[in-house]
């Protein structure tokens, strides 16, 4: 008789699978809830990463300094400028559709070249934020003309009384060329560095993220072990010839698939989505996720071992994942924690965890590195406890119904 | 001891927390033959099974099927024996091909034997062209049909069916019988729990009437009904009263 008993706890796995993908309450969790959440932090958080407004001009000037800020305007990569005429303008500021519009009023060269700034604002209310800023970078451009214009006037009156003659349209153009080149390459310049390397709000919340609903739906997932005693598959396999080091190999092996599942999609879909590993750090990002889900896995037997009914499964899950989450810093990052905060964090998994997943994310650091190394070592060595505990406790018998 | 005796229960106990569930029971079942446990809910026949498919420790006495101890050598006797438990013990969310699959792999089925089997088995219990079905859309009696063929994957010599047609439609109640007495036929030795008595005289040779964890009469279901008259009208009802002097519901 072909017995063929290497397989079995394939075989067990397989099945966990399969109930797992059918069950769509937890596939909700443990898929589309994540994702939802990312894209609902990406929302909250991507928003702030860049101003940017709309500029509104209505342009009455005959002469070319009108021309001249508006273009100056566009250059601004935080403003798009919409140059309108005044009755559209209007229009659209009685519907509230616009609710700020910059005017240059028709002698605004004139008055430029006499050194004067003088731009018009029409608005509903305050003008809303948007419009407040457009204006004033539209009043700080027009403010730097006539300062030019003022310039090139000293300048023309200086080799007047030197008794020197420069045609005028000679020293105006020397002087704005000067200006347009300290523009081009400007004294002080602002460098935009965000501490921690990379800003984007995924790359910062992915890791406890994942941290979390991988240790979430694991946990978890002892309910459904729990459940096969209280159905009685349990028993029914206590009457094949499947013994108990089998079983346990088999629900351990599930539930690593179901894990790797989990981390392949989630972060597969935050590479296709926000484009934020290389195929290198995707591959130590995986390799890092499959050695925590072994951490986990093992977590979820003795969570099993240790539970009565699927109910007490449940609420053990639960409390687990809140506690560890919270110490080990999934949302907030507790590495630089001190005291009992700090000794207490290095005792739950999500932070081993999130620490190895955020350097290789956010620090790019490779597998091979000493602080990801003791992440690793820690992570495997709370799988081997687990074991341990899970293979003490874990009964296939229970008296009880 | 004849020779044929397949099974020795011998003063079989349980105590759950000092309260004897199965209080000495003793039966043998011969090879090939289908063998009735009747009794009210709570006579203790469920736990009587139990014991004898090596999932319950037993407080006392022992069970030898076809010449293993339950407790002394619970894997050996494993690979002799299927179970139809009371309760449905399958998953609901699979298939009824992939539950049979499954358990047969846990038999140590490859997964060729496996398919084989779970086909056959599904042919059986007639539900051949429900095999890739969900089990959860199934009807209670079709899904205790599946729960029969499960025990049939490891091709049990003995096959214990517990109430195996509480809750059954007619259609179903007729197909689990037309399996069971197919089984009986290829050799198959059978033990059958029930509280119904005309199941127990249709299917069984001989009847074990149990009652607060003890055998009250072991005899044919011709000769038990005999004992009190007219034998086509005789209920477990009757037998039970007459045995006990309790009516079935003021029992367990
Ligand atoms: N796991 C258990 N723990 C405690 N008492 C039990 C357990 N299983 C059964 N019993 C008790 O043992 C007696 C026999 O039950 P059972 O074997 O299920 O009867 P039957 O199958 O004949 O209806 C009942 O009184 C029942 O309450
Ligand atoms: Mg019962």
């Amino acid at each position: 008789m072909g017995r063929s008993k290497a397989g079995v706890p394939f075989v067990i796995a397989g099945k966990e699978l399969k109930l797992f993908i059918k069950d769509t309450q937890m596939l909700f969790f443990s898929l589309a809830l994540p994702v939802v959440l990312i894209f609902l932090m990406v929302a909250t958080f991507g928003a702030q990463a860049r101003f940017h407004a709309t500029a509104y001009v209505v342009n009455l000037d005959r002469g070319g300094r009108g021309e001249e800020l508006v273009d100056r305007l566009s250059a601004i990569p935080e403003l798009t400028v919409e140059v309108l005429d005044e009755a559209t303008a209007d229009s659209r500021l009685a519907t509230s559709e616009i609710v700020n519009a910059i005017i240059l009023p028709p002698g605004f060269s004139e008055a430029v070249a006499a050194g004067r700034a003088q731009i018009e604002v029409r608005r509903r209310g305050a003008g809303g934020t948007e419009g407040q800023i457009a204006v004033s970078y539209a009043a700080a451009i027009a403010r730097e003309l006539a300062g030019e214009c003022l310039v090139a006037e000293r300048v023309k009156a200086v080799l007047a009384g030197m008794g020197t003659f420069v045609p005028g349209p000679t020293v105006d153009a020397r002087v704005s060329e000067l200006f347009a080149g300290s523009r081009d390459n400007p004294r002080i310049t602002v460098t935009e560095e965000t501490v921690g390397g990379r800003p984007e709000p995924v790359v910062v919340f992915l890791p406890g993220l994942v941290t979390m609903v991988t240790l979430f739906s694991i946990t978890l997932g002892a309910v459904g072990i729990v459940e096969e005693r209280k159905k009685g598959t349990l028993e029914r396999l206590m009457t094949t010839r499947l013994t108990r080091g089998e079983f346990l190999a088999g629900q351990w092996l599930g539930t690593l698939s179901k894990g790797l599942l989990q981390v392949v999609f989630l972060f597969g879909l935050a590479w296709v989505a926000f484009r934020i590993f290389t195929p290198a750090s995707f591959a130590a990002l995986l390799a890092f996720g499959v050695i925590a889900i072994v951490s986990v896995s093992g977590l979820g037997l003795v969570i099993a071992a240790i539970s009565k009914t699927p109910e007490q499964a449940n609420w053990i899950a639960v409390f687990f994942t809140m506690i560890m989450t919270v110490l080990g810093g999934s949302f907030f990052d507790v590495s630089g924690a001190k005291g009992a905060l700090a000794v207490l964090s290095r005792l739950t998994y999500n932070f081993w965890a999130n620490d190895g997943l955020r350097r290789i994310i956010v620090k790019g650091e490779s597998l091979t590195s000493p602080a990801i190394l003791t992440d690793i070592t820690v992570l495997l060595a709370l799988a081997a406890a687990s074991w341990v505990v899970a293979i003490l406790f874990f009964r296939l018998r229970g008296d009880g119904k | 001891m004849p020779e044929t005796d397949f099974v020795l229960v011998q003063d079989l106990r349980k105590a759950f927390n000092g309260h004897m569930a199965v209080d000495g029971v003793s039966f043998n079942i011969e090879k090939g033959e289908i063998f009735g446990l009747l009794g009210p809910n709570g006579a203790g026949k469920t736990t009587t099974i139990r014991m004898m498919a090596t999932t319950l420790p037993i407080t006392g006495g022992d069970v030898i099927i076809g010449g293993h101890s339950v407790h002394r050598n619970p894997a050996e006797v494993r690979h002799l024996i299927g179970v139809c438990p009371q309760e449905l013990a399958l998953y609901l969310e699979l298939s009824a091909l992939d539950n049979l699959v499954f358990f047969g792999r846990m038999e140590g089925l490859s997964k060729a034997e496996a398919l084989e089997a779970a086909m056959r088995n599904l042919e059986l219990v007639g539900l051949a062209d429900r095999a890739k079905h969900r089990v959860a859309k199934f009807s209670g009696g079709m899904k205790r049909r599946v729960n029969l063929a499960i025990a049939l994957m490891n091709k049990p010599e003995l096959l214990f069916l517990d109430e195996p047609t509480v809750g059954v439609d007619p259609q179903s109640r007729n197909h689990i019988f037309d399996t069971i007495e197919g089984l009986r036929d290829q050799g198959t030795t059978i033990l059958y729990t029930t509280h119904y008595m005309e199941e127990a005289d249709r299917l069984c040779r001989r009847i074990a009437v149990m009652d607060a964890g003890r055998v009250i009469a072991l005899d044919t279901p011709r000769n038990l009904k005999s004992r009190l008259g007219d034998p086509d009208k005789v209920t477990l009802e009757d037998i039970f009263l007459d045995l006990t002097g309790r009516r079935l519901r003021d029992a367990g």
